[in-house]
């Protein structure tokens, strides 16, 4: 039984598109019998957030005056979390009212370690359904991405899901040493879910509803991508198997 | 947590056979990894299987572990490891008799003969997990050439190049060093597969090219006699007559049973699929091996 859930959204900017986020999210949680809150970490936001625009009682605010990578932002974010399980969301993602239920039913289960989330693009697109990798340093990539897939209620295992919307508990978050921080932005996600599986867990994704994510918004974004490719190639190359 | 040690990470049909292994387990719920030097992956077949450092595996292994392998000579340093050992018994050369022989050691093997080998040595109870076919090889009405035969020039080149020498309209296509989905994609285009290797444990891209569509002539194997049916789905010839079996096969005349060869090596094959090699899975984890499960 999930005792807590504690979301982490990373967010720079994007005010709005934050504020429809949580509202998804507390939406999605009401399917949950569980208690949920939300940290939203500022990672310096020209504009700093200001408190008094979470009207949920259940947000709270760090701010970092300083960018931090995702990775270490989310490290941080963890420290101050006291729940059983921890969802880590994009600011850009809105979830479905039945992802959250679906996501926890999951984590309930012995032996799986994340749970990821099938996501699409706004024009019904598939954004996300899992993460394979192909031969030659192609991938890791998503796939079926930019496809239209029919919907379905399943449970897909991979080798690692997107970090955009990923469970997992903090027991084994804390286990495995959280994200690596060297990572600027971009694959840290992918990084993690290869070390929880060495630790002989489950990496699955499930779809349920239509949960939606934008893809990408925060400015500098792509160029922060290739170094933390060269670092994942440099750490992981010829170390994980072909899927895809 | 359960380690599959291998030695590395080639071309060799016990590797891939170590990686299926481990991916079924996962599917069935048992952590499982495979333990390899270096942590390195063998890319050359499609697996989710995650991989670790062997020697930090062997490191960090604890008593409620369980340790498996196929490579007699990783025997020595792993029974020396706290919590169970099983031997994943893919050939039964004689190397492999002082494993049998420890009865501390579990024996899981992956086709008949080799449980057969198992029970004569004095093991108990040899458990017959199997082997199965990647889904890439099925066949799907891909178009074939008819003057095709592609083969794997590793082992039997001597019977391999007489075929060729007598019957040199054929088309021949060599699978060497090729990634599994480029293999079965020869293997489909292609209506022969020529089994050359003598002495072969089991014949896994025999079977592979069954699935595939191929019409198989092999040499006698050990342990793969018991998919290969000379007449039936396949021709099995000695390697004396080898050629001439070769010649027949290809004949105007013999395209009925080419035909029927075909379908039959094709339902042949349909009995090992990974679905199938799930449900015995799953009969032993439920019964004999229900202490994995304590893994979870």
């Amino acid at each position: 039984m999930i005792d807590g859930l504690c979301a982490i959204i990373i967010s720079r900017g994007l005010d709005e598109m934050l504020r429809f986020c949580l509202k998804s999210f507390f939406e999605s949680a009401r399917e949950l019998a569980c208690p949920v809150e939300a940290i939203v970490v500022d990672n310096a936001s020209g504009r700093p957030y200001a408190a008094s625009s979470f009207s949920d009682g259940r947000v709270r605010l760090l701010r970092f005056d300083v960018h931090a990578g995702f990775a270490a932002a989310c490290n941080q974010a963890v420290r101050s979390c006291s729940t059983k399980q921890l969802l880590f969301l994009n600011n850009d993602v809105l979830l479905d009212q039945t992802t959250l239920a679906a996501m926890i039913g999951q984590q309930d289960q012995a032996g799986i370690g994340v749970t990821g989330a099938r996501l699409y693009f706004p024009d019904g697109r598939i954004q996300h359904r899992g993460v394979v990798f192909g031969r030659d340093d192609i991938g890791p990539y998503h796939l079926d991405r930019g496809s239209f897939l029919d919907a379905s209620d399943s449970v897909e295992a991979y080798q690692a899901v997107t970090g955009a919307c990923l469970m997992v508990g903090k027991g084994l978050f804390d286990e495995i040493g959280g994200f690596d921080e060297a990572y600027a932005f971009g694959l840290e996600d992918i990084d993690f879910c290869l070390r929880v599986r060495q630790f002989g867990k489950k990496v699955v994704c499930v779809s349920a509803g239509r949960p939606l994510h934008f893809e990408s918004l925060t400015p500098g974004r792509i160029e922060l991508d290739v170094e933390s490719r060269r670092l994942f190639l440099e750490r992981w190359r010829g170390k994980y198997t072909i899927d895809g | 947590m359960l380690y599959y040690f291998v030695p590395d990470t080639t071309i060799f049909g016990g590797i891939k056979v170590a990686y299926q292994f481990v991916d079924a387990l996962n599917v069935l719920g048992v952590p499982a990894v495979i333990a390899s030097p270096q942590g390195q992956a063998a890319t050359w077949f499609f697996s989710r299987a995650a991989v670790v450092d062997a020697a930090a595996a062997q490191e960090s292994f604890r008593p409620d572990d369980i340790a498996v392998f196929s490579l007699p000579h990783d025997y020595v340093s792993l029974r020396e490891l706290p919590g169970q050992l099983f031997f994943h018994c893919q050939g039964t050369d004689p190397l492999i008799d002082p494993i049998l022989a420890d009865s501390a050691v579990g024996v899981i093997t992956c086709w008949s003969q080799a449980t057969q080998y198992a029970r004569e040595r004095g093991v108990r109870n040899p458990l017959e997990a199997g082997i199965s076919i990647s889904p890439c090889f099925a066949y799907t009405g891909e178009p074939k050439y008819e003057a095709a035969a592609a083969y794997m020039p590793r082992r039997g080149e001597k019977w391999l190049q007489a075929v060729k020498n007598a019957h040199q309209s054929l088309r021949y296509i060599a699978i060497d060093n090729m990634h599994e989905d480029e293999v079965a994609h020869v293997m489909k285009s292609c209506s022969i597969y020529l089994a050359t290797a003598e002495h072969e444990w089991f014949g896994l891209p025999a079977l592979e090219a069954m699935s595939a569509g191929c019409v198989v002539a092999s040499l006698p194997v050990v342990g793969g006699m018991e998919y290969l049916d000379d007449g039936v789905n396949c021709r099995v010839a000695d390697p004396q007559d080898y050629v001439a079996v070769v010649g027949e096969l290809l004949h105007e005349r013999s395209a009925a049973l080419r035909f029927r060869l075909r379908q039959a090596a094709m339902a042949t094959a349909r009995r090992y699929t990974t679905k199938q090699m799930l449900k015995r899975l799953t009969r032993l984890i439920d019964g004999p091996l229900s202490s994995w499960k304590r893994s979870l």
